[in-house]
């Protein structure tokens, strides 16, 4: 009895913590999108399950969905592809690994305000790329890149992921020096090297970590707002939409604060769904059940 | 019902300045029957939009109307985006005494909120210096944009106007003349092309500025009034009409022509101000605020003049007709001391102030006769504009119907981009005012 009390003591203060700051809103979330409400006085009108109803049937809701889920194949193939690249250079010793390692976390101590304005230069009409481009002779390849239905969110994804790439790479890091020196070792000695090692041996090794890096990703892309709303505004014609900015433009814009909310409930059941799918499928460790079937 | 009482229990002290005789500034409000009277007293908290203009002359006026009223303690402030700070006030029924919640407050849905007193009674009234009552001082025009079903909630007080802008400089130098016609502008943006000048540069990413500087003074140009009267007004078939049609054919040939600069859908309103205080686009449609908002960037050989955007020759619209738009400032039904807040505003739009105001903002305001001061070189040609302007209106779909004004600006980046033909804009902007007319949730207003 004693020690379930001494338990409970430790326990109750994170999760009061954790009540009052992420059940309790949630809830509140829940309740919020069962009315119709402007967010400008405390009337509220009660309508069920009307939100949801309407959200299931919104175009643009859905196309924000899309649009989210595009950011996340897309930006994070490249995220984890340049951060495996990076986090490999950076585990080599040596000065130069060591500045890499420095210079590949500067974009996570800049402000995302500041990414985005950076980006929105480089995009610009008269900006760093088209004026590489015309400077190499791709006049023809020049375009208004933030302007044009085809790129805007892939402009975002470019930000986001020069932004990403620090962080994934200092945890994909972590992950490289923990595979022990012996596999390593031994991989070598039966002649396993580069293309070859990475497939065989780091990458099934760094399993736990993937696991991490692509919840994170989930959870980031999801969440992705200032970046979209500061680059393009959700634009051109919603072509960079995410579900943050059109939450944003239902509370904020037009006033639709129950929507908004249920727009809210949306973006966690796919951040939810997508995290659970991802736990799922990468539930086992294929190195732990090698080892077992070795033993 | 709450509202009522409270609307009830404000008129009952029957808000009125009394005497021709008082100066302004120095306000009473009659007691019910109008034969005493009672000074203002207590906390004033007034809330302003800090904007271009700054905070300073409310500031001012608020210092001056504590001092004409020692048993009143006046306290204002402010905030860029003071939206956001008063939206929880009013939700939790706090909200200051008087407010100017600025660009991004739905104002709409305060009044269907019942969040605002309507302030009839008070601008009928004595306007502060004693001649006439107070509705009477403010331009009807400009006025009339703050009502509802007959009810006045929202006060104008200063004006914007929106039109184009050129570099008298420039044109001079090329012997170029702002183009008062659609045929004269085809004309010279040619010419201007010729020189390695963008001619038309635009706000790409705000495509609102394109809807006020072009689409809808084209429609009204072409149309009159009553097309863009009946598409605000979500007449059926009234945002495919053959007025809108052409307007945006209008656009899809300065685009296709190369005038429009290339780039500038993709541009912010700063970016594409830019481009044209550094002379590499000739003509830009832009709201007055655009010196003050380009001011820190404006080279000192650069100078803007504002024009109407050019006329088509042959339309039914009156060539002087002119856009305005107003940013109003209201009195919440919460508010704790709505007299004071209604005699302080009372105040700031007196002749003198509102006089001061344009000499030291540059702007034109609401308030009838304020121009009557030396106007700074940049105010002349708005205010000669609005001066003769026979038909003044206001864009007042985009407040009202916001989710179909988004639909309407997207459709008109994608025409931009080449991804729509102009009927295939319109159909989408006809498409986006069907949406709003059957959503029962969506209030429905009238251009008055």
């Amino acid at each position: 009895m004693k020690r379930t009390g001494f338990i409970v003591g430790f326990l109750a203060p994170a999760v009061l913590i954790y009540l009052a700051l992420v059940l309790v809103p949630l809830g509140q979330a829940l309740i919020f999108s069962a009315y119709q409400w402007r967010g400008v006085s405390a009337k509220r009108k009660f309508v069920g399950a009307d939100n949801f109803r309407e959200l299931a049937g919104d175009h643009d809701f859905l196309r924000s969905v899309t649009n989210n889920l595009w950011l996340l194949v897309g930006a994070g193939v490249v995220i984890i592809a340049v951060s495996l690249v990076v986090a490999h250079l950076t585990a080599a010793p040596g000065k130069s690994a060591k500045m890499l390692r420095g210079f590949s976390l500067v974009p996570q101590m800049v402000s995302l305000v500041a990414v985005a304005v950076l980006w929105q230069f480089i995009f610009n009409p008269e900006g760093l790329l088209n004026a590489t481009l015309r400077g190499a002779g791709l006049t023809s390849w020049t375009r208004t890149w933030l302007g044009d239905s085809h790129f805007a969110l892939a402009g975002v994804g470019v930000a986001f992921a020069w932004y990403a790439v620090g962080f994934y790479a200092l945890l994909f890091g972590a992950g490289l020096r923990n595979i022990p020196a012996e596999v390593n070792e031994a991989a070598e000695l039966d002649g396993s090297q580069g293309w070859n090692r990475f497939t065989q041996i780091t990458w099934p090794m760094l399993w736990s970590v993937k696991r991490t890096a692509i919840t994170y990703l989930v959870i980031n892309v999801m969440n992705t707002f200032a970046l979209v709303f500061l680059m393009t505004r959700g634009g051109p014609d919603r072509a960079s939409d995410t579900m943050l900015t059109y939450l944003y433009e239902q509370a904020f814009v037009n006033s639709k604060f129950g929507y908004a909310t249920a727009v809210a409930v949306g973006n966690f059941a796919v951040a939810m769904i997508l995290s659970l799918a991802i736990l799922f499928f990468l539930r086992r460790d294929p190195t732990s059940s090698q080892n077992k079937a070795a033993a | 019902m709450k509202g009522i009482f409270q609307w009830f229990a404000i008129s009952a002290l029957a808000i009125s300045v009394v005497g021709c005789s008082q100066p302004a500034g120095s306000a009473k409000v009659s007691e019910p029957g109008g034969s005493t009277t009672k000074e203002l007293k207590g906390d004033l908290e007034v809330v302003a939009f800090k904007g271009g203009y700054g905070l300073d002359q409310y500031e001012k006026a608020g210092k001056e109307f504590g001092e004409k009223n020692p048993d009143l303690k006046v306290k204002v402030t402010g905030d860029p985006r003071v939206w956001l700070q008063l939206r929880p006030r009013l939700v939790a029924g706090t909200p200051p005494d008087l407010m100017f919640p600025g660009w991004d407050m739905d104002v709409w849905a305060l009044i269907e909120e019942g969040q605002l007193k309507p302030l009839d009674e008070a601008l009928d009234q004595p306007a502060a210096d004693g001649k006439g009552t107070w509705r009477d001082s403010f331009d009807p025009n400009v006025l009339k944009l703050g009502q509802k079903d007959g009810k006045t909630y929202l006060l104008p007080y200063y004006v914007m106007t929106y039109g184009w802008w050129f570099d008298p400089g420039v044109f001079t130098k090329n012997g170029w003349t702002a183009p008062k016609t659609y045929a004269e502008l085809l004309t010279l943006c040619e010419k201007i092309k010729a020189k390695g000048i963008a001619p038309i540069t635009y706000q790409g990413q705000y495509p609102y500025y394109m809807v006020e500087g072009m689409l809808l003074p084209w429609a009204a140009s072409i149309g009159g009034i009553e097309a863009v009267n009946d598409a605000q007004n979500l007449v059926p078939g009234a945002w495919k009409s053959d007025a809108l049609l052409k307007a945006a054919t209008m656009i899809d040939e300065l685009n296709k022509k190369g005038y429009l600069q290339a780039g500038a859908v993709g541009m912010s309103h700063t970016e594409s101000q830019t481009q044209f205080v550094n002379g590499k686009a000739a003509m830009i449609p832009c709201g007055s605020w655009l010196p003050s908002e380009m001011k820190e960037v404006t080279p000192p050989t650069a100078k803007m003049q504002f024009f109407l955007p050019p006329v088509v020759d042959g339309g039914k619209g009156d060539p002087s007709t002119m856009l305005i738009g107003v940013e109003p400032w209201m009195i919440p039904n919460d508010a704790k001391n709505p007299d004071a807040g209604i005699e302080l505003f009372r105040y700031m739009t007196s002749l003198p102030k509102a006089k001061e105001f344009v000499e030291t903002k540059n702007t034109l305001m609401a308030i009838k006769g304020s121009d009557e001061v030396k106007l700074p070189e940049v105010l002349v040609p708005q205010s000669a504009a609005l001066k003769a302007a026979k038909t003044v209106w206001s864009n007042q779909f985009r407040s009202w119907y916001k989710a179909a004004e988004k639909d309407i600006e997207g459709a008109l980046t994608s025409m931009l981009n080449g991804e729509l033909t102009p009927r295939q804009f319109v159909d989408r902007c006809e498409a986006a005012a069907e949406k709003t007319r059957k959503d029962s949730s969506i209030p429905k207003y009238k251009v008055s």
